[in-house]
């Protein structure tokens, strides 16, 4: 794990700006200093987790827990994701343990702007997704 | 097994039981063993090969040497027969006669130990791709685990509660009333700065005396009246 990269990419995106001027902040996460923590301004509900390695730079954002979703539509949600996994610019669905995700991928060589975008879209990704897809979630209770 | 396959059933490990860890330690410790196993095995693989294509050296050598000495002892046949001496060139070319057989023996070997050294190398670097993929991957899992923790920490101090208790479909709605809000309060702010300007510069355009006090109806009436009358 290099956890100085991660270091450098948090000093880095520090005091940030997404395109339309909105603030961005980093943090590092946890005690082992391997998960950053991002929130971009007014979409705190949805934390965006970094890591680094080697091989690339992984954005994360949790979607939902399995049990938000009706259980009689899981295999319906299921497909929608997949179908519309190719068509979501820079971001992907896929799935930790019971929690629904959407992330997105960088090469570790990848430019701060590239990687700002990359935040920006996959913030944007998340608001879209989740109201794509509510129709197959429970109702809030 | 794929990789993929086994990288599967480790991340699937806990999944079972919400709340538990995600990725199976225990399944991860297997792979990194795994992981292990295969690159003492391309250790091991590539010493192989080295001894391999040492012997194989060796009956290169041969190979050539018995071939040198055929064509040595085919130009003794040669000089024996210029000289008259049937049974001489007869012993010589029985000598070549056994030169060759062995010459044959040492082909077979050295095509053996060639097709070998081919598919080990073949061999070799499947496996070194095998590990480099599976080390990656192993990697991004054990990211994820961290991650996880870190969602479930940050979802504790969020909500105060489990993560999965608070509804993605109202933290959805939570953000757009604000963003709603916010765009709001914006436009409201515009209007006011409007209406606020337009104030200013009636009460301006009062006390110049460019706009009497009274209803600018009057006056446009006024106007409107004396158009008429120009008719």
């Amino acid at each position: 794990m290099s956890n100085e990269n991660l270091q450098q990419l948090i000093k880095d995106l520090a005091g940030k700006q997404l395109a339309d001027g909105t603030q961005l902040s980093i943090e590092m996460f946890d005690g082992e200093n391997t998960v950053a923590c991002i929130k971009v301004e007014d979409r705190e509900e949805f934390p965006i987790y970094m890591t680094v390695d080697e091989g690339q730079i992984l954005c994360i954002t949790y979607l939902f827990g399995d049990d938000q979703v009706d259980p009689n539509k899981r295999a319906a949600l299921a497909e929608d994701m997949l179908i519309m996994n190719v068509s979501i610019p820079l971001s992907a669905f896929s799935k930790i343990g019971d929690q629904y995700i959407m992330f997105g991928a960088l090469s570790p060589k990848a430019s701060i702007d590239e990687l700002v975008h990359e935040i920006e879209l996959l913030s944007d990704n998340v608001l879209e997704a989740i109201e794509a897809v509510a129709d197959y979630l429970k109702e809030a209770a | 097994m794929s990789i993929f396959r086994k990288l599967l059933t480790a991340v699937r490990g806990g999944a079972t039981d919400v709340g538990e860890a995600i990725v199976d330690s225990q399944a991860i410790r297997i792979l990194e063993q795994e992981l292990r196993d295969s690159k003492k095995a391309l250790n091991d693989a590539k010493t192989g090969l080295t001894s391999i294509m040492a012997e194989k050296m060796g009956v290169d050598r041969k190979v050539k040497e018995l071939s040198a000495k055929i064509t040595e002892h085919e130009g003794y046949a040669m000089s024996a027969m210029d000289k008259g001496d049937e049974s001489l060139a007869l012993d010589v070319a029985n000598k070549i006669a056994e030169f060759e057989h062995d010459l044959s023996i040492q082909q077979g070997i050295q095509e053996g130990y060639e097709s070998k050294v081919v598919s080990l190398k073949k061999m070799i670097r499947q496996t070194e791709r095998n590990i480099q993929a599976m080390d990656r991957e192993v990697s991004v899992v054990k990211t994820t685990a961290k991650v996880q923790k870190a969602n479930e920490l940050a979802s504790a101090k969020f909500s105060g509660s489990n993560s999965s208790l608070t509804s993605a479909t109202d933290s959805l709605e939570r953000i757009k009333a604000r963003q709603q809000k916010k765009e709001d309060q914006a436009s409201a702010a515009m209007d006011f700065a409007a209406e606020d300007d337009g104030d200013d510069l009636q009460a301006r355009l009062k006390s110049a005396g460019i706009v009497n006090s009274a209803s600018s109806g009057s006056s446009i009436l006024d106007r409107l009246k004396k158009k008429q009358g120009d008719k």
